[in-house]
């Protein structure tokens, strides 16, 4: 089999689209019924980002695949037999590979990074260990995303928001409003974290409303043409450095 | 067996305190379950699948009182769903990936611990608990097994293989003991089993009916298949029963037909799929059934619990089944000959027009899953599912926990391996608004509801009814709650820090109130300081 696999990425385009479709016939009665019919994610988590749990290297999905995630709803396919296993795993990885990582993007990269400064995107962002972990960390997100998420990202922030970066809106008892990043909410009460990084929590019973941002908690940017793809260039070259969550994990912060 | 009265029983379970073993539950003890409300005999306490008792030490006006009083912590990981047995101050349980205990029901203290070892490959795969008859304990496993185990130290007596794991056949619910036999039904309806039911002999785990929820073809029902589809339309039976002994007759929820969302390779109806089929517990016979959802494409199976009640019906006390159904209705039948008596939406639907005068669902146009996604109510896990609903006779009330939901329904033709997943695609949740959790009562004459209390979270928590008043429920974020049962005000809460997802039961020892839940690794007992 390895040398198969060899022999298709060596330029047997026509072998390797083949397989890639029994691949996906696999996920769709297998799979899609938990992680969407493209793998978007529905029970399951969304594979068509770079950013996993578990790896998107060919041995980690194999490892995942056959054995589960114990103690989640991923069930293991123990009974995946070759080629089936090898078609499915290159197909969930192609998924993933529509990130912006690899792909050519117009732009002035350097610029892109003085515009970062100068429009002050660090108040809620973190590259590295810069900046504040207000909104999502950074450090990767060329790895996790395309270019034209990335451009949404900045021109349309409302259109995908990631569920814990929900905002919320808390009216007190004496009408003061406190919006923030939620981090939690239940039955009985609310966490959520402030402009200022701060956590603040709530009990339900204690204030006036808990309500849901109705529009994401980062404003749309009306760049120039020019200065955008500048942006996204440098965005999308954001693709590693101490690991965004690892930071915040260190320093405590969720 | 002769009849034994309820306060003999009590006084010979107060003698046996101290040496609670061997504990000893004839078939004529569980008949009468309701009448030692200090026990929880079956699955659901009792036949009928009420989950309520008699038991009001713990009530409206001192349960802000009540706290944990003792913690057992199961050695592994996965969903707690769990719902224990009592008998006599002694308490037994399962826990997932092939588990089972018996503990001191007021330390938590362990008496025997079990280990069910497959042959081949491992346990892992939940369990919702076990069943009693006589001395003995009978508990399913994942790989499609029955087992039975000696109630006073938990050793394997028989080991009966009732369908094969290969095959995709698993064993989650609790069996049902009756009379001598133990009923036991299956799941793998995503995997394209054909579904049955089974009774084994209590004493040698010799199988003694099996009664297929799809007909062959030729017998009756046979022709609702379209081709060889019945061979693997799934009707899967994952979910306990309830029994009637004057009826005699046993009541089991059946699961919706698979490819769960594409319908085109089985076109008709699917029987059994998606109904209630009423069995004769001597022979395996069916009596009658009742069809919720015909040619189901949305995953919303039967499975839930077929309660029985005897009400007044227009003024007439009938024999009745009613089931707060997947597919968003709560419904009425005579238990006696599955006719239908009512039905109406207790959360949000929108996929019937009407029904028919014999209670056939007339769907609306385009409630289909189709390739560009279908948006539908209730979702694919409802609606109810097996969070149990319980029912106060002294309110008339039913409670029905369930999860406010829709989906986008999506659906491609899949093709059929043995033992492998065979769905026909997936759903996605709409992205336009959140899910909510609801516990509901429901009048349970017309359907009306009384009130309900919200979850911030649709969760998979079941309910439990008691004479002090309350219903206690559990949510998605871990949250035990009491209820008040008249008005449904929130009157205690215990974040027991993990996902509840079963439901709890109550008993008495030595005079004292307790209620139990499973959520995460810890089995929580609770109780009056
Ligand atoms: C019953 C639902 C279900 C099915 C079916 C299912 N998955 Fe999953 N899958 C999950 C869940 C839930 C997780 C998240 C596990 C965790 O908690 O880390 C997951 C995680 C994964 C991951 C790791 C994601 C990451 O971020 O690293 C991969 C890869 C994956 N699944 C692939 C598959 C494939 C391929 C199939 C079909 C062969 C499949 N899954 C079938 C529910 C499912
Ligand atoms: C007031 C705080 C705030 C400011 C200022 C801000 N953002 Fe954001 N950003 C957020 C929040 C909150 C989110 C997550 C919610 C969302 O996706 O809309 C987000 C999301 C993003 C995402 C998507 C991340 C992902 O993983 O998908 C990108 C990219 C991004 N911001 C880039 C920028 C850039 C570049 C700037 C400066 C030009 C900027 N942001 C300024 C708060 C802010």
């Amino acid at each position: 089999m390895r040398l198969l696999l060899l022999l298709m990425a060596a330029g047997a385009l026509s072998a390797q689209s083949r397989d890639l479709a029994a691949g996906r016939a696999a996920f769709v009665s297998n799979c899609a019924f938990c992680h969407g019919t493209t793998g978007e994610g529905g029970r399951g988590p969304n594979l068509t980002t770079a950013q996993s749990v578990h790896g998107r290297d060919e041995a980690s999905l194999r490892r995942v695949i056959t054995r589960g995630v114990p103690g989640s709803q991923m069930p293991g396919f123990g009974n995946f037999e070759e080629p089936s296993l090898t078609d499915l795993v290159l197909y969930v990885k192609s998924l993933s590979s529509r990130s912006a990582g690899g792909q050519a993007i117009p732009g002035d990269r350097a610029h892109g990074a003085v515009l970062y400064q100068s429009n002050k995107c660090a108040m809620c962002h973190r590259i590295g260990s810069e900046g504040s972990v207000f909104g999502p960390d950074l450090s990767r997100v060329g790895a996790g995303r395309s270019a034209a998420y990335l451009r949404e990202s900045l021109t349309k922030p409302a259109a995908d928001i990631m569920p814990e970066y929900q905002g919320v809106i808390v009216t007190l008892r004496d009408g003061t409003r406190v919006s923030g990043i939620r981090i939690n909410e239940d039955t009985f009460s609310v966490q959520l974290r402030d402009l200022t990084q701060k956590f603040r929590l709530f009990q339900k019973d204690e204030v006036q409303m808990v309500q849901d941002a109705p529009r994401s908690l980062m404003p749309p940017y009306n760049l120039p043409p020019k200065d955008l793809d500048d942006l996204v260039a440098y965005l999308a070259s954001l693709q590693g450095g101490p690991a965004g969550n690892q930071t915040r994990q260190a320093e405590g912060i969720r | 067996m002769k009849p034994v009265f309820p306060a003999l029983l009590l006084a010979a379970s107060a003698l046996a305190q101290n040496s609670p073993y061997p504990v000893d539950v004839p078939a004529a003890r569980i008949v009468k379950a309701l009448d030692e409300p200090q026990n929880w005999l079956t699955y659901f306490g009792d036949y009928k699948g009420v989950r309520h008792r008699a038991l009001n030490q713990v009530n409206t006006a001192n349960v802000k009182n009540l706290r944990v009083d003792w913690i057992f912590q199961i050695p592994t990981t996965g969903r707690f769903e769990t719902v224990p047995l009592v008998v006599d101050g002694v308490m037994f349980f399962t826990a997932q990936n092939g588990h089972a205990f018996s503990v001191d029901a007021r330390s938590g203290r362990q008496l025997w611990h079990y280990q069910y070892k497959p042959a081949e490959g491992t346990a892992d795969g939940l369990n919702r608990g076990l069943a009693i008859l006589n001395d003995r304990l009978y508990m399913g496993t994942v790989d499609g097994h029955l087992v039975c185990l000696d109630s006073t130290n938990g050793q394997l007596l028989w080991n009966t293989e009732v369908a094969s794991a290969k095959a995709g056949y698993s064993i989650t619910l609790a069996p049902l003991a009756v009379k001598d036999k133990i009923i036991v039904g299956v799941g793998g309806g995503e995997f394209g089993i054909r579904g049955f039911i089974d009774a084994y002999d209590a004493k040698s785990g010799q199988r003694a009916w099996r009664l297929y929820t799809i007909p062959e073809k030729g017998e009756p029902g046979g022709d609702t298949w379209q081709a060889d589809s019945w061979k693997r339309g799934g009707a899967p039976t994952w979910m306990t029963g309830t029994y009637d002994p004057e009826l005699d007759t046993v009541y089991w929820g059946v699961g919706n037909p698979g490819p769960d969302l594409y319908g085109q390779d089985r076109l008709g109806d699917n029987l059994y799929s998606c109904s209630v089929v009423a069995i004769d517990p001597g022979t395996g016979k069916m009596k009658w059934h009742y069809q919720f959802s015909p040619h189901d494409t949305h995953d919303w199976d039967a499975n839930e619990t077929p309660m029985l009640l005897d009400l007044p019906w227009k003024g007439q006390i009938r024999k009745l089944l009613v089931q707060a159904n997947r597919n968003a209705f709560f419904y009425v039948l005579d238990r006696t000959n599955g006719e239908f008596l009512m039905a109406k939406s207790y959360a949000r639907q929108s996929w019937l027009k009407e029904f028919d005068a014999k209670g056939r669902p007339v769907p609306l146009p385009n409630t289909e899953p189709s390739e560009q996604g279908t948006r539908l109510c209730p979702g694919l896990a409802g609606g109810a599912n097996w969070m149990a609903p319980s029912y106060n006779p002294d309110l008339q009330l039913f409670y029905v926990p369930y999860r406010e939901q829709c989906d986008i329904y999506f659906s491609t033709p899949p093709k059929f391996v043995e033992g492998k997943a065979y769905w026909g695609t997936a759903t996605r949740g709409v992205s336009d608004e959140k899910e909510w959790g609801v516990v509901k009562a429901l009048d349970p004459l017309t359907g009306e509801g009384k009130w309900e209390f919200k979850f911030y979270h649709a969760g998979w928590g079941g309910t439990m009814s008691t004479t002090g008043g309350l219903v206690f429920a559990g949510d998605a974020d871990g949250y035990l709650v009491a209820l008040d049962a008249k008005s449904g005000e929130l009157l205690w809460k215990l974040q027991t820090g993990s996902e509840i997802a079963t439901a709890p039961i109550t008993y008495m020892v030595n005079g004292k109130q307790y209620v139990t839940i499973a959520s995460g690794a810890a089995l929580i007992t609770l109780s009056l300081p």
